[in-house]
């Protein structure tokens, strides 16, 4: 998974994205027994530490220089990696930094762990999957696809969500659908230009 | 708990306690292992001198393994060098619980350990594994 991470150049990380997080990570916690906790680590993303026994509690170590995007990435990722048993017996799974670490031993592992987290994020899973509201959009999802239309896809949203306060509108359309869906949309191109891998077709 | 090789597993412990004295040393293991060692504080000294092949409070090799990561952390924090850690860790856990029990943990860490270059990533990759075998 690492070598696709596109750091983002500003970090603008939106409540919808902090709540997505926080909803992600408490789905560890409770369903996958992983107790997450952050360190400043230079060289990984993140280490998943299991113990022989999988009813036992797991640990998810978290880089504290990983966006709020990124994180939901990965907590993504690791659940595909737990489905797939990659941790069993007693395996620890490290996500690189991309250029940092070499993880080619793992690199099967990884590819599988993808396609699972990209099943997994446009399924209808409700615990994993992308925001409903715009996780069965075709259109949002084929122009996420593509590096050149998703950047204009962020740009675009950016430019509305900026639109948006500027224009001191969000009382007035705070509550509406149409500004939940761009919400949601935002939040999802934010997780994709992290992690194109996830958006591809 | 019988050990394999006392005067290994001593060798391994004073390697990796660094410079420290052997009582600051099992200070630290106390606090790392949050009280739950069985090990008295002689019998721990006795072990790091290679005095004694029994441990009989230990009695698990669950305890067994709490003791090598919390060594393998205290390398760390005394600045011993990786390869050290690993080479020094392995022999401590495998004069206490013998290869075959041990081979599970070895095998992941050889795994893991390179994908590791960074001394502070390995601590806490240590501690996070301590912290899965503590009693719950």
């Amino acid at each position: 998974m690492a070598p696709e991470m596109i750091v983002p150049q500003a970090r603008a990380e939106s409540g919808t994205l902090r709540s997505e997080e926080a909803r992600l990570r408490a789905y560890l916690a409770d369903r996958l027994h992983i107790r997450t906790r952050f360190a400043p680590f230079s060289d990984v993303r993140a280490i998943l530490v299991s113990a022989p026994d999988d009813a036992a509690d797991k640990g998810l170590i978290v880089s504290t220089e990983t966006t709020v995007a990124e994180r939901i990435y990965l907590y993504v990722h690791v659940a595909a990696h737990v489905a797939l048993g990659h941790h069993r017996p007693l395996d620890t799974i490290v996500e690189g930094v991309p250029g940092v670490v070499r993880l080619e031993r793992d690199a099967h592992a990884h590819g599988e762990a993808e396609r699972l987290a990209r099943a997994m994020w446009w399924g209808t899973n409700e615990d994993l999957a992308a925001p409903r509201r715009v996780r069965g959009s075709a259109i949002l999802r084929g122009l996420l696809a593509r590096a050149p239309t998703r950047s204009a896809v962020r740009g675009i949203l950016l430019a509305l969500r900026a639109a948006y306060y500027d224009l001191r509108i969000e009382r007035a359309l705070s509550r509406t659908r149409i500004a939940a869906w761009l919400r949601d949309a935002l939040c999802v191109t934010a997780v994709v230009s992290v992690a194109p891998q996830l958006g591809d077709a | 708990m019988r050990l394999s090789d006392a005067e290994r597993v001593s060798r391994a412990i004073q390697t990796l306690s660094g410079r420290a004295s052997l009582d600051v040393i099992v200070d630290r293991l106390y606090d790392l292992t949050e009280g739950t060692l069985e090990l008295d504080r002689a019998t721990l000294h006795r072990i790091a001198r290679g005095k004694t092949q029994v441990a009989r409070a230990i009695d698990s090799p669950e305890e067994c393994i709490r003791l090598y990561f919390a060594l393998m952390i205290v390398g760390c924090e005394q600045d011993v060098a990786t390869a050290t850690i690993v080479e020094e860790g392995r022999a401590m856990l495998a004069g206490f619980i013998g290869e075959p029990l041990a081979a599970l943990i070895f095998r992941d860490l050889e795994a893991t350990l390179p994908k590791l270059a960074d001394r502070l990533t390995l601590k806490e990759y240590l501690e996070e594994g301590l912290r899965l075998w503590l009693p719950k």
